[in-house]
């Protein structure tokens, strides 16, 4: 445990109690962070800092706030916290804000989830420049006369966090991550420069890929956009790529929320215990990866984890219900929001699922687009390639995809079997048929 | 921590669709005074005195670097929000910090921290200075203030509104929503007020303070019919004085919205593919901000990486089409008195009557292309570099009239609010998200439409607007935020009606 922040968290709630609140909790957080970008073989940008943040929610006359302060000196504090618990009692009563009942505090689970890198007090600041400078190397002799622009970056960072409760939370994480990457600009028809990337984040360094595989993923992804035009609008399957299937998913996540449906925004509000998707689709929450960037053992409320079905083969199973609107939906709670979510893969790789679907596009971007909580209805321009039994016809830029999510997770064919393991979205790419895809 | 390097986006939340109104006259005395009550704030608060500025950029440009400068900021955030009919919780945070910059060229060493003590700011300017590797340079030997204009005047502070003044205009967007329609089933809404106090000192002796106000009041409406829902947002501010916010502001944010959702159940889905649209006025601007405004940040063209980085001087619209990036309208989200680089805020043609004219430089790319800044370096707050960002971004008046431009489309879309958008700098790709609009169908507006996203080439979109209406208006909302390189700061829109001959329509019917 932290012991400088664990009692500066309960000198104020010690000073909100003093004041006239009848509960809080604090939640403080200390880091550092690290990022090194080089551009033209020299750095282009070097930054880095300590930061501090600490956030004191009141209860106060069955009244509630927030506030979040970076200036953490005493005597700025207390007239902060004062003034909060002050303020507090201005506000309209609430009989549903309290904090949690102390039971769903217990039963942490008992694994270590190995999210801080000892190693990261140890490194090397010169590793930082050796590894994007490789990165660098590989992109341009890759992309050759071709290459407009390349910029290599890498970024690392530590972070402790302490939450406390007036009413007996106590509870302290403490998390690295490491991210590398690189945006590369090639030279196309005409005015068109496409720019590619890829970025990976993990919370080891062991577990970061090597600079040369990163790379050659930077240019794949910049040459594989190269000629892209807009196609007449056709239905046509699609396969959603794993590192962008979250961009889709958020629209049926935004709908999972006690607060969504409580607030009439939801359309699964209805939904529990229905099908709502194919039986492919299979969603978890797991907060307790090792080695995820989500993973937790507990949430933002301090309510102990779990992992979670959230959608059993296309069977609405969950919601992720808070404390609050919990109460106010008469619900039992769940935990406050996401960790780690989860598609269990599939037996395929996307290349053998692209010679059995014939004439399809496989997406590997998106731009633009929205989702509708309330009413489902989502669309998106999409970026990727038109393939045809498995070999690669054009590429696709300027397109859009549409739809309702009740109707377009229905159409999930297949799971491939690669999921994304650089994020705590560790989704695998997503086939789907019979989409209108819009261009011409 | 995901990646938005090299693509920006642009939102304006789900509750922050706006309205739009007549481009103001300004009165220039109006402007003439200087935002005098922000001088010394840093002094007088937390000991900023010019000798300890000198000091840490003496620091900071111990290894060398063409410049280096400081940002102070303070900014207290208040957010009041109601839900389920009561003004029932209350946000604030406070930012405190320093950011330090060493410039070499186009190469930055940058360093923060949260403590204003010289121990700290010392050590933060020694990694800022890690990006030379030469021999020190010194600073100016003395500051010269920097007299501004006040875009945005306040009689009031913000921090200086009581609460109680706040919760009654909260709770009669509520009240009003319900009284106006029986369809309607859930409120939210809430009151956001930002205040943020800078002090910009510069190895170059500038040294500058400036006090930004940014606010908006909001609201989003869920209406349900025959078991179907609907949800509409509409939001009003900018960079306001209190004063703005009257009752009718109050009235006419709770009306736009019941009418924008209760009108949707009406909605049908426009047919796939490409096709002619009209953008309504105002809020649509959009449009100019994603298909053009970030292609031309300058930042993107120095490297080459903008499909706008060899046209500046060429023809790449119609005569009629004059598009403006501009910090000097006052009250609106992305005016500046000064930017955060300390040059003055200041007007920038982008395009002038079809040619292509001019990027939106920081002092890095103005070094770079031998120009002057112009004053678009702007940052989301001490803890951010600097980046060539967009202001309040439109497109001045054309010879047309409104109903000449819809009268002129058999069969397309009008556009009348938009809820975001994106663009893909190098292909100049951009899409943007319709939450309303209509069909045009032999000239006329027909039935609503709703949820689109529309798909477009910057380029081919100017060469494409064929039709320009008198009617510019600039969006009233207060919440368009626009997001680069990891970073958000406040901008605005505007546009008259045009016609592009042809984008590309998301729907669902082949």
């Amino acid at each position: 445990m932290n012991k400088e922040l664990l009692d500066l968290a309960q000198w104020s709630m010690k000073t909100a109690k003093s004041a006239g609140a009848d509960e809080c909790r604090v939640s403080i957080q200390s880091g550092r962070s690290v990022e090194v970008s080089y551009r033209e073989r020299k750095p282009e940008n070097i930054k880095e800092a300590s930061t501090r943040g600490l956030s004191v929610e009141v209860f106060a006359n069955s009244r509630y706030s927030a506030q979040t302060t970076s200036d953490l000196r005493k005597d700025s504090l207390k007239p902060f916290i004062e003034n909060a618990v002050a303020s507090t009692k201005l506000l309209a009563e609430d009989p549903f804000r309290t904090l949690p009942d102390v039971k769903f505090y217990r039963d942490r689970a008992k694994v270590e989830l190995g999210v801080f890198d000892a190693a990261y007090e140890s490194l090397n600041p010169e590793d930082r420049h050796t590894t994007v400078k490789a990165i660098e190397e590989i992109c341009l002799a890759r992309g050759g006369s071709k290459v407009i622009s390349v910029t290599a970056e890498v970024a690392d960072g530590r972070s402790d966090v302490v939450l406390a409760a007036s009413n007996g939370l106590e509870g302290q994480r403490g998390f690295t991550y490491y991210r590398a990457g690189a945006v590369m600009t090639l030279q196309d028809e005409g005015s068109r420069r496409p720019n590619g990337y890829h970025f990976v984040t993990t919370v080891a360094k062991r577990t970061l890929p090597g600079a040369e595989e990163i790379g050659l993923e930077v240019a794949r992804r910049t040459f594989d956009l190269l000629g892209g035009v807009k196609i007449k609008t056709e239905t046509l399957p699609v396969i959603i790529e794993n590192s962008n299937v979250p961009r889709v998913l958020n629209g049926l996540i935004a709908a999972m929320y006690a607060r969504s449906v409580q607030q009439k925004q939801s359309f699964l509000a209805d939904k529990k215990g229905k099908k709502i998707a194919s039986d492919r689709l299979t969603l978890i929450d797991d907060p307790h990866v090792v080695g995820g960037l989500g993973s937790r053992l507990f949430d933002g409320e301090g309510m102990a984890t779990k992992k979670r079905v959230m959608i059993d083969a296309g069977v609405l199973n969950e919601f992720y219900v808070d404390w609050y609107y919990g109460r106010k939906l008469g619900w039992e709670p769940t935990t406050a929001g996401m960790s780690n979510l989860i598609i269990p893969p599939g037996k395929r790789s996307v290349r053998e699922i692209m010679k059995d679907l014939g004439r399809g596009i496989l997406i590997t971007g998106f731009i633009g687009g929205n989702s509708n909580s309330t009413t489902g209805d989502a669309s998106m321009g999409i970026i990727g390639h038109l393939f045809d039994q498995g070999a690669p016809v054009q590429a696709v830029a300027e397109m859009n995809v549409a739809g309702n999510h009740l109707e377009f997770w229905q159409k999930l064919s297949e799971v491939a079997n690669d999921p994304w393991p650089y994020s705590s979205w560790r989704t695998p790419s997503l086939v789907f048929t019979d989409v209108v895809v819009s261009g011409t | 921590m995901q990646q938005l390097t090299r693509r920006s986006f642009l939102k304006t939340t789900a509750t922050a669709a706006a309205g739009a109104t007549i481009l103001p006259v300004l009165s220039r005395d109006w402007l003439a005074f200087s935002a005098g009550d922000a001088t010394g704030y840093f002094e007088n608060g937390f000991g900023i005195t010019d000798s300890l500025c000198r000091k840490v950029l003496a620091g900071a440009l111990a290894r060398g670097g063409d410049f280096a400068d400081l940002y102070f900021e303070h900014t207290i955030t208040n957010y009041l929000m109601l839900e389920d009919g009561k003004v029932n919780r209350a946000y604030t945070n406070i930012a405190l910090g320093v950011g330090i910059r060493t410039v070499k060229g186009d190469q930055v060493g940058y360093g923060y921290t949260q403590e204003l003590t010289e121990q700290s700011m010392l050590a933060a300017a020694a990694t800022a200075a890690t990006i030379a590797s030469s021999t020190a340079t010194t600073p100016a030997g003395a500051f010269i203030g920097l007299k501004t204009k006040n875009y945005y005047p306040l009689k009031t502070l913000l921090s200086e509104i009581p609460l109680s003044s706040k919760l009654p205009m909260v709770q009669s967007v509520n009240d009003r929503c319900f009284a106006l329609s029986p369809l309607v089933i859930k409120v939210s809404a809430g009151f956001n007020d930002v205040q943020k106090r800078i002090l910009i000192v510069s190895s170059d002796g500038t040294k500058v303070e400036d006090l930004l106000p940014s606010n908006f009041l909001f609201t989003n409406v869920v209406a349900e019919k025959n078991g179907r829902k609907e949800r509409a947002g509409w939001n009003l501010g900018g960079r306001k004085d209190f004063s703005f916010y009257t009752q009718a502001i109050t009235d006419e944010v709770a009306q736009t919205a019941v009418e924008r959702s209760v009108i949707l159940f009406d909605a049908v889905k426009p047919p796939a593919g490409e096709i002619p649209v009209v953008l309504g006025p105002g809020l649509t601007g959009i449009l100019l901000h994603e298909a053009i405004g970030h292609g031309m940040e300058a930042d993107f063209n120095r490297k080459k990486i903008s499909t706008y980085a060899t046209m500046i001087g060429k023809q790449v619209a119609e005569p009629f089409v004059t598009i403006i990036d501009d910090a000097t309208l006052p009250g609106l989200p992305g005016s500046l008195n000064v930017d955060d680089e300390g040059t003055p805020g200041q007007k920038t043609l982008l395009v002038d009557k079809g040619i292509l004219t001019s990027y939106l430089h920081d002092k890095i790319s103005a070094r770079h292309y031998g120009v002057a800044s112009t004053g678009s370096g702007r940052r989301q707050s001490y803890e951010h570099y600097v980046q060539p960002r967009m202001r309040n971004t439109y497109m001045l008046a054309g010879p047309a009239t409104p109903d000449d431009v819809i009268r002129s489309v058999d069969k397309g879309i009008y556009v009348q609010d938009v809820s975001n958008g994106e663009v893909k700098i190098g292909e100049g790709d951009f899409a943007f998200y319709v939450s309303q609009g209509r069909m045009i169908e032999k000239g006329k507006l027909t039935a609503p439409i709703k949820d689109i996203n529309i798909m477009g080439n910057g380029p081919k979109m100017l060469n494409n607007v064929t039709m320009v209406a008198s009617d510019l208006e600039m969006s009233r909302g207060g919440a368009g935020m626009c997001g680069k390189g990891g970073q958000g700061v406040p901008v605005g829109f505007g546009q008259p009606t045009i016609l592009v001959k042809s984008l590309t329509v998301g729907g669902t019917q082949a």
